[in-house]
């Protein structure tokens, strides 16, 4: 056995010796990491909602009853020029009227009052999916609406604004929520190693006096800190699973599509919590421990 | 080998040494006696760097101990046994494990660090409390682990504090002849005691120490 297994050995006795302090610190940091994780994994599948519900948007061009055969050719061929139009689906007048009629249903008798069609010819534009920026569409729409023969242009413009700024709201709040948790967590593990830095001055003076460098006598505690974050992070990634498969499954009784749209992070993502314990654990140990004077 | 020049230490204002000018030669078995208070310890721990003179010179193995750089420190330290006056045993670990701290400070793989426990151990007979842990020892048995931590890395220097304090007449005169083999095989010993009797007509070097200064030196 060399040094450093026997200073691992070590750090694993202290560890257990001080199992309270340790577990509380632990719950401790678990607890804010699971705050981060879940914060992270509802920003991102409401972006992926997002993403999945804004494929369906488009603009919907409403033309002029008195459009002339030349302006909707102008038109037409605008839309061929535009490489961000996936799709162009024209709408007669009487597919519109038919479309209504059928949303209508039983209510048509509404429909009674017109002596002529009221609803207007449009095509229905698809836009590819990196486009729909509520900016790019608004900019889009307001060309059209320069076209002779154009009566509206019409998009999903307070939705994808709304949208967007509620992903970015999303994202930039979990990012600074977890960095001031993450600093915090450095904090916990700080005042810990602090406390059994201290609770075994006297031993560690000993060691001193035995001649210990200061590698030997800090290891043990680094790993320590080490061990308490990579628990944290485990124990955070388990309950967040757990949560996670237990809400899925909760919700999908009251709206049983969410189980083809609810996503967790990725296999490749799991050991981000447990490393990111454990770095800022680390690094509140080497705080903690500060310089070793002889 | 260790020499101190003119050296005085304070503690508040108070002089624990003063103006000490002592040379101990490689291989001295020399003792340092005097009452309580009267510098003994604080010269030892001048000796391992424990306190840094506040004046004067202290040199050990050719290095000044007040100039040594913090990194040096424990490197000088393992080059020195030391019997503590209060034994400074770790109170979790066992009497086995505390002694095999010292050799694990040095790097030392755990079959030669076994094998040199369990010499030392059987050589001042502690042997059967081995996984005892230190509170469950009487005061002389804590003492022997002191001892036995300080010379199981066969150190240059072995300094005892008040080495037979705690023990019967009996196992102090075993710990004495432990101690001058550890000697005669080439480590040099400094015992600090007032107990008179170990050094008495053994014809070896005595300092007298009185508050703080070399009162005299006698060879009894
Ligand atoms: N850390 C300290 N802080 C303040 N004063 C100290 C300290 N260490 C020693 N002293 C003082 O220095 C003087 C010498 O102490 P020292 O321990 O060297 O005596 P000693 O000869 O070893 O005594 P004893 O026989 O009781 O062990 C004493 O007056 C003591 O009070
Ligand atoms: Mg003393």
């Amino acid at each position: 056995m060399n040094t450093l297994t026997y200073l691992f050995q070590t750090a694993v006795k202290n560890f257990w010796s001080e199992k309270r302090i340790n577990l509380l610190t632990v719950l401790t940091i678990a607890v804010g990491l699971l705050i981060i994780s879940a914060f992270a994994l509802i920003t991102l599948n409401i972006d992926l909602t997002l993403k999945n519900w804004s494929g369906g948007f488009g603009l919907v061009v409403y033309l002029k009853d008195n459009i002339s055969a030349e302006e909707e050719g102008l038109i037409k061929n605008h839309f061929k020029k535009d490489t961000d139009i996936t799709s162009v689906n024209y709408i007669t007048k009487e597919q519109a009227l038919k479309e209504l009629r059928q949303t209508l249903g039983s209510a048509t008798h509404l429909l009674e009052g017109f002596e002529s069609n009221p609803l207007p010819a449009s095509f229905e534009l698809k836009l590819k999916r990196e486009s729909l920026t509520p900016a790019g569409i608004k900019e889009k729409a307001e060309r059209l609406k320069q076209f002779q023969g154009v009566e509206d242009v019409q998009y999903g413009e307070k939705w994808l604004a709304s949208m967007d700024s509620l992903s970015k709201g999303l994202k930039v709040l979990t990012v600074s929520l977890g960095s001031i948790i993450l600093i915090a967590l450095a904090f916990v593990t700080y005042s810990t190693i602090k406390i059994l830095f201290y609770r075994r001055a006297d031993e560690i003076d000993t060691m001193k006096l035995l001649g210990a460098s200061r590698s030997f006598i800090r290891l043990p505690f680094l790993m320590e800190g080490l061990f308490i974050g990579l628990s944290s992070g485990i124990i955070a990634l388990s309950a967040l699973f757990g949560i996670y498969a237990v809400t899925t499954a909760k919700t999908a009784e009251l709206i049983p599509s969410i189980k083809s749209f609810a996503v967790f992070f990725p296999p490749a993502a799991y050991p981000v919590l447990p490393l990111g314990g454990a770095l800022m654990s680390l690094i509140g140990s080497l705080f903690a421990i500060g310089r070793i004077k002889y | 080998m260790i020499q101190f020049s003119d050296v005085s230490k304070f503690y508040d204002n108070e002089a624990a040494l003063s103006d000490i000018t002592l040379t101990i030669e490689k291989g001295e078995h020399i003792y340092i006696t005097g009452p309580s208070g009267a510098g003994k310890t604080t010269l030892l721990k001048l000796i391992y760097a424990a306190e840094r003179p506040d004046k004067g010179t202290v040199s050990v193995a050719g290095q000044d101990t007040g100039k040594l750089k913090q990194g040096a420190v424990p490197f000088l330290r393992r080059t020195i046994g030391v019997v503590f006056q209060d034994f400074r045993l770790l109170p979790n670990v066992t009497v086995f494990d505390n002694i095999a701290l010292a050799l694990r400070i040095h790097g030392i793989d755990s079959k030669e660090i076994k094998e040199n426990v369990n010499d030392v151990l059987a050589s001042i007979g502690m042997k059967h409390k081995a996984h005892e842990f230190p509170r469950h020892l009487s005061g002389g048995e804590q003492q022997m682990a002191a001892i036995a931590r300080a010379i199981v890395s066969k150190p240059n220097v072995l300094l005892a504090d008040e080495p037979t304090g705690n023990l019967d007449p009996g196992t102090a005169d075993t710990i004495i002849k432990l101690f001058r083999e550890i000697n005669l095989r080439g480590t040099t010993l400094i015992i600090a005691t007032h107990h008179d009797a170990l050094f008495k007509n053994t014809g070896h070097r005595v300092i007298y120490l009185k508050e703080g200064k070399i009162e005299k030196e006698t060879k009894d």
